[in-house]
């Protein structure tokens, strides 16, 4: 075995020569482009303030992305985060807006994200239904539940809370900290462990996998919990960020801007191929493009046809491509 | 002079290298039933594929009706009149005999489906191919013999004037087999072109007016009319001449004896599941050889390095049980009992359908059974899932390679040692050093070319995807105490075929693996086993070993064990598990 050919197992995060990342992630490319852009255009879209207003918005997004991600590469997706995300703001709002300690209120939070993350992950996994479909009621469902539980906006939930969007830890904010490390735990799970390994055969060839031993049905299953968890976490950061939260508008379509930045950064719906990496550049692609339009003052309807359009755009970027080895 | 249907002139095609078919000639009148014969991989599949346009070929022309064509499209294949029923039938199982007989060609009226029409004239398609089926019948309810008939009259009704059957009665029983000779008769009559493809010498004498044998891409024998011998085809076939003195006409009770073939030990095993009637003709180590009447020896037909190589030592000499299987039973299968000794290398052999995948589907727990119990040596395991066999020391190698056993995407490595990464993981944390290594050795012995490790598994040949999927089960880190392989060498070529039978022999003999393997092909059967299980209806029927393991008694044995016709129990054998494809469909589903 050669040096050259152990790079399909090592981390793709730290992969290799940069060359062979260009190829496979033509991303970095185009984000560098659009930021030059940008930059050039503007003239102030690097200023380090916002820089970090990107990072800021981008955190919850890549929070909620790396689990989703892992989930559509074992060849399952989760439409219902944007509904989980409400529930998760609005239950860790409610707790801390009742005197509870922060800590209750983020776990309350977590749990609730937990649950809903179980249901997709039994009816999915376990009973084997279409996890479009599931995670398409749950979608709706979720927010009926939100709205049926918190009626009226809540908001004024203490400084304790607040602590969680607004801290800054070694002068970053404390929701790009989390997304951070998020990224790293995403990263080394599937170049580290065994069950990072798993996720790539179930999702290239779950039969195959069952025959092989693998359990397929526990790490999709623990993948939609964490999906879920992840939600909720980025519910409550959104939640103590605003200091408010709506349950019939927080995170809808937030569902959306995750599978596009999962697949903007080339993981395929069809399973069984993507990166962390990839998963990176997607959010930032998101962030900046987002950030860029609205420093020009483009109308937002216009900032949805270039997100949409960047979608598309990357599937037939990832069509056309010479498709790199893997 | 009878006008040609078709005509084959120098076809040739490669594979990365390897010749598939080197400057092939076949010539088919109108009204001829031409008999195509060879081992798999010779170059039939290729041969049909040509002529179906499936693939275009490197070289050479295929001529039909008059028309020469240097490469076919499908569309322009069936428009030149060219029906391939292959084994696998393309019928749509949800949808009528009518649907299916007009799937494509709908006649219309007013825009919409005249369905009226339509089932006059498929009535009269199925009445021209003998069907009973009624042209409301669902398809997907019917039996395999009938299937195959509506796709006949598929063919006819699109005017085919050239008629490929590629092994039709592999999974017919004997009276529908019957049936579809018939039927092949009633066609050339009618005036078809028939190219038939087949293992069966006694279907050759029956149909064919003339053959062509190929062998390695080649065509080594060609004869019209009856002039040819059983002995001149299995010399074609093999490629090498038999040895005279034990090519022996049979007429009496004598299996012809063949030295060096490991001796008869245990044919006092004989038929241990529980068949019974007209499976006993097939029991009985030797003495089936010779129940079909005269025979020919198939033993020196195959004789590769692998089996040679076991000669030398005897290849079970312990006989210490490794794998018993007790009464073991589920849906359309068993039950079965069976023993498989410390390595000892055990067929199961039998038609599409009947049982053989479902029985080790079973054994791995991947398919539920409702009674009886698996043992490893002295422990009953008796798997409920694959996992569960797995940590038993059980393992498979499925049949359909690209559904059950690949990962296409991923590279070679990943294909081979995924199993076996959470074993070589130390603190939860995969040691990639190891896994380096154990794909290296295991690359190296069974011969995986190329050996990189991060090439995607569908880049490699079929023979070296085989491999890879092998390879699974026998690494340093992972070498179970019985392997199982459902049809080891399909869709491998010759090469890779030698090397696969040469690695699972060793692996018998030098680690005392117990292999049970199910084949459709008796050549691999005779090459592979030490022992060979007749398996129909789901049950062991019959059991061939020793000096009367060869292909002619295997073919003869399916047959005889194939039950009296009785149209319930063929329905029922043939509807829930027509392919082993699709059978392990249900199990998933």
């Amino acid at each position: 075995m050669t040096a050259a050919d152990s790079v399909l197992t090592r981390p793709r995060l730290v992969a290799s020569g940069g060359l062979t990342t260009l190829r496979r992630q033509p991303l970095i490319v185009v984000l560098g482009v659009m930021v030059a852009a940008f930059q050039l255009s503007t003239g102030s879209f690097l200023d380090p303030a916002n820089l970090r207003g990107i990072a800021t918005d981008a955190a919850t997004l890549a929070i909620v992305a790396v689990p989703s991600a892992l989930l559509v590469i074992s060849g399952y997706l989760d439409l219902s985060v944007g509904s989980t995300l409400a529930l998760g703001g609005l239950v860790g709002g409610w707790l801390a807006g009742q005197g509870q300690s922060p800590v209750v209120a983020v776990l309350g939070a977590l749990a609730a994200g937990a649950a809903v993350g179980a249901v997709n992950g039994v009816l999915c996994c376990y009973f084997g239904l279409s996890a479009f479909i599931v995670t398409l009621g749950m979608l709706t469902a979720v927010r009926g539940l939100a709205q049926q539980l918190f009626p009226l906006p809540l908001s004024g939930f203490g400084t304790g809370f607040a602590w969680l969007g607004g801290a800054r830890i070694a002068g970053l904010a404390a929701p790009v900290v989390v997304a951070a490390l998020v990224l790293a735990a995403g990263a080394l799970f599937l170049a580290l462990t065994p069950a990072g390994r798993h996720v790539f055969a179930i999702g290239v060839n779950r039969e195959a996998a069952h025959l092989s031993g693998i359990d397929v049905r526990r790490t999709p299953f623990a993948l939609f919990v964490i999906t879920g968890v992840a939600a909720a976490l980025a519910g409550a950061i959104k939640a103590s960020v605003l200091d408010s939260v709506v349950a019939g508008t927080s995170g809808s379509g937030f569902e959306l801007a995750v599978l596009t930045a999962v697949l903007v950064g080339g993981v395929a719906l069809t399973g069984g191929s993507g990166s962390i990496l990839g998963v990176l550049l997607g959010v930032l692609f998101l962030g900046c493009l987002q950030n860029g339009l609205t420093l020009l003052d483009v109308p937002t309807f216009w900032q949805q046809m270039a997100q949409g359009s960047a979608l598309v755009a990357g599937a037939a970027l990832a069509y056309f491509a010479p498709r790199a080895a893997r | 002079m009878t006008p040609v249907n078709l005509r084959v002139r120098g076809l040739s095609k490669s594979f990365g290298g390897v010749r598939a078919l080197d400057g092939v000639d076949l010539t088919v009148p109108m009204g001829q039933v031409h008999a195509l014969l060879g081992h798999n991989g010779a170059g039939k599949s290729t041969l049909i594929k040509c002529l179906g346009g499936a693939f275009p070929p490197d070289a050479g022309t295929i001529e039909v009706g008059g028309t020469s064509y240097t490469r076919l499209s499908p569309r322009e294949s069936i428009d030149a009149g060219v029906a391939i029923i292959f084994q696998t039938l393309s019928v749509v199982d949800a949808l009528s005999v009518t649907e299916n007989i007009f799937l494509g060609q709908e006649w219309t009226r007013y825009g919409r489906i005249d369905r009226r029409a339509q089932e006059e004239v498929a009535a009269g398609l199925l009445e021209r191919v003998a069907a009973s089926c009624s042209p409301r019948d669902r398809v997907g309810e019917l039996p395999m013999g009938q299937r195959q008939l509506v796709e006949i009259a598929k063919a006819l009704s699109r005017s085919a004037a050239v008629l490929v059957l590629d092994e039709p009665t592999a999974a017919l029983s004997t009276a529908e087999s019957a049936a579809l000779a018939e039927r092949v008769e009633d066609l050339r009559t009618q005036g078809l072109a028939i190219v038939y493809v087949t293992h069966l010498l006694s279907e050759v004498e029956r149909l064919a007016d003339a053959v062509t044998v190929l062998r390695d891409g080649r065509v080594t024998h060609r004869s019209v009319g009856a002039g040819q011998t059983r002995r001149e085809l299995v010399e074609a076939i093999a490629g090498r001449p038999t040895r005279a003195p034990q090519v022996t006409q049979v007429t009496g009770g004598v299996p012809a004896q063949v030295p060096g073939s490991g001796g008869g030990a245990d044919e006092s095993a004989a038929c241990e599941g529980g068949a019974g009637g007209s499976a006993a003709s097939g029991g009985g180590a030797g003495g089936s050889a010779a129940s079909g009447g005269g025979r020919v020896s198939g033993r020196t037909t195959a004789e590769p390095p692998a089996s040679t190589a076991a000669s030398g030592a005897p290849a079970h000499p312990s006989g210490r049980p490794r794998l018993t299987v007790d009464g073991l039973h589920g849906p359309g299968f068993g039950p079965v009992s069976l023993t498989v000794a410390e390595g000892e290398r055990v067929g199961l052999f039998g038609l599409i359908g009947s049982g053989r995948t479902r029985i080790l589907e079973s054994l791995y727990g991947a398919r539920r059974a409702v009674g009886g119990t698996v043992s490893v040596g002295d422990r009953t395991v008796t798997p409920a899932r694959p996992a569960e066999a797995l940590a038993a020391g059980i393992a498979l190698v499925p049949a359909d390679r690209r559904r059950q056993g690949l990962f296409p995407l991923l590279g070679a490595q990943d294909n081979a040692l995924l199993p076996s990464v959470r074993h070589l993981a130390r603190a939860g944390i995969r040691a990639r050093g190891a896994e380096h290594r154990v794909f290296g050795a295991l690359a190296e012995a069974v011969g995986l070319r190329p050996a990189r490790p991060r090439l995607p598994a569908a880049a490699f040949s079929g023979g070296n995807q085989q491999k890879l999927v092998l390879g699974r089960w026998i690494h340093e880190a992972r070498s179970v105490d019985v392997l199982l392989l459902d049809e080891p060498t399909q869709g491998v070529d010759v090469g890779a075929r030698q090397e696969i039978y040469e690695v699972v022999t060793a692996l018998a003999a030098d680690r005392g693996t117990a292999v049970l393997f199910a084949s459709s092909d008796p050549e691999e059967v005779v090459a592979l086993a030490d022992r060979c299980l007749i398996v129909a209806e789901g049950r062991i029927a019959g059991e061939l070993s020793g000096p009367g393991l060869t292909e002619e008694a295997l073919l003869s044995a399916i047959h005889d064990a194939e039950p009296a016709p009785d149209p319930g129990t063929q329905h029922t054998a043939s509807a829930p598990a027509p392919s082993p494809a699709s059978a392990s469909a249900e199990g998933a589903a």
